[in-house]
């Protein structure tokens, strides 16, 4: 019995469910579980491989008492779900776990091919004999990691302090294209890249700050803001409007780009906008389960940028 | 005619007021400007904005009270962090900055008002009609 699974059992006592992770021999890697008892919880597992979010259910589990089974990076998301007032404090059990970082599953299945099992051996990652450096297949966000410390947690697993976040990455590959282009090359790039979109949703679904469901204004026909056009316009437009919407509340977890179906970086934008928001009004989302979004305050004073303009 | 098409989003109380009277003084200026009156820059969503480049607008001015003047106390407060966002965002999207302004002008400015627009007209010829449309 890991230190995990006795912790998650303890948490059940309290908790109608726990939010957690099975391996699955069939994906290769872990996948989200629901425990609802001892029983079921025997199978948690936390490894590189258990990149979900699963703070975006919590939205919907406010009817009961759910624990949830926390990254740094997913604690953040909880906490920014927490300063919106989308879930209370105390309808939430944080199980924090020590995270070295997790892959980025596209990465794992371009170096070794997809389903086959994935062991994580130190610094390197091994799967059926073939080996990668480790850092050279987790997620971008895990590159210089500042979340490794739970902001939050009502029960510890193992020793925050004893994991070392993965070094901070160049720009390398389609980042640092992108950095390269000129604006009209970039808009090129995203009409190349949303005619791709089949407009499934799966990045606002994946998203844990996408909490309107049936009222999000990609689907409002009154205004008309965008259609439901399979078309690289249509697509581009409800792009803006959902990273307009994530502005100064993204905590930058890749879930969306994770999502989607047909590869698109959406990261690029929103981490440019995460930027940009640390950088106007030093501001990060999810550090604070006190503070009020950017957006939706101001400073007299210290806001002057339109004079540099 | 130099064949842009400028989009003004402009507060009802100073902006269109202030160009009004730019107007009614017979002050010359660009026509490339279409103006769209809002009762507040704090009205002014940054979708609109995107929108109207997606719409073919090859440059957006936005102009409201100066900061301390809004009619609604604060609303150009609110707009002057949405806009600074927006506008550091629009190079990712593929916007040139130059672009997009935001800017304040008051009722009794009609001079501002049609320096703004010069300058900003000028910039946005310079840069050329967007290619291709669609944002």
């Amino acid at each position: 019995m890991t230190e995990l699974v006795t912790k998650i059992q303890e948490v059940l006592n309290e908790a109608d469910v726990v939010l957690g992770w099975v391996h699955s021999a069939a994906a290769g890697a872990a996948v989200p579980a629901w425990f609802h008892n001892a029983v079921e919880a025997e199978a948690a597992v936390f490894d590189s491989t258990c990149v979900h979010n699963l703070a975006v259910h919590l939205p919907r589990l406010q009817d009961r008492t759910a624990g949830i089974v926390a990254k740094g990076c997913d604690i953040r998301s909880v906490v920014q779900l927490i300063s919106e007032g989308q879930v209370r404090r105390d309808r939430v059990r944080i199980i924090s776990v020590p995270c070295p970082g997790v892959v980025d599953v596209k990465k794992v299945w371009r170096c070794f091919g997809y389903g086959k099992k994935l062991i994580d051996a130190g610094g390197q990652v091994e799967m059926e004999g073939k080996t990668a450096p480790r850092e050279e297949i987790l997620l971008w966000k895990c590159r210089g990691c500042r979340d490794t410390a739970p902001l939050i947690s009502d029960v510890v697993v193992g020793d925050p302090a004893g994991v070392a976040p993965p070094s901070p990455a160049e720009r390398t590959g389609l980042r640092e294209r992108f950095d390269a282009m000129t604006p009209a090359e970039r808009r090129r790039f995203w009409q190349e890249q949303f005619s791709r979109c089949i407009r499934c949703n799966a990045c606002r679904e994946a998203c844990p700050l996408c909490f309107c469901r049936d009222v999000c204004t990609m689907q409002t026909r009154e205004p008309h803001w965008t259609g439901g056009q399979i078309n690289a316009r249509e697509a581009e437009m409800a792009q803006h409007i959902r990273i307009n919407h994530l502005a100064g509340r993204c905590t930058g977890c890749e879930e969306c780009e994770r999502a989607c179906p047909v590869g698109i970086p959406l990261m690029l934008l929103l981490e440019e906008q995460n930027r940009a928001v640390e950088k106007l009004f030093g501001y990060r989302a999810g550090t604070d389960p006190e503070a009020k979004p950017p957006l939706l305050v101001f400073d007299i004073d210290n806001d002057t940028w339109d004079s540099e303009r | 005619m130099s064949g842009v098409k400028i989009i003004g989003l402009l507060c009802n109380w100073c902006s269109y007021a202030g160009a009004d009277m730019a107007g009614t003084a017979r002050m010359k200026q660009p026509a490339a400007l279409r103006v769209v009156r809002l009762p507040c820059t704090g009205r002014v969503n940054p979708l609109l904005v995107l929108k109207a480049f997606q719409e073919g607008a090859d440059g957006v001015l936005v102009s409201g009270c100066h900061p301390g003047d809004c009619h609604y106390n604060e609303g150009n407060y609110y707009a002057r962090r949405r806009l600074e966002l927006l506008a550091a965002m629009l190079p990712a999207l593929g916007i040139e900055p130059e672009r997009f302004r935001y800017t304040w002008v008051s009722a009794s400015e009609g001079a501002r008002w049609t320096e703004v627009v010069e300058e900003f007209t000028g910039r946005v010829e310079a840069l050329g009609p967007r290619d291709g449309g669609a944002a």
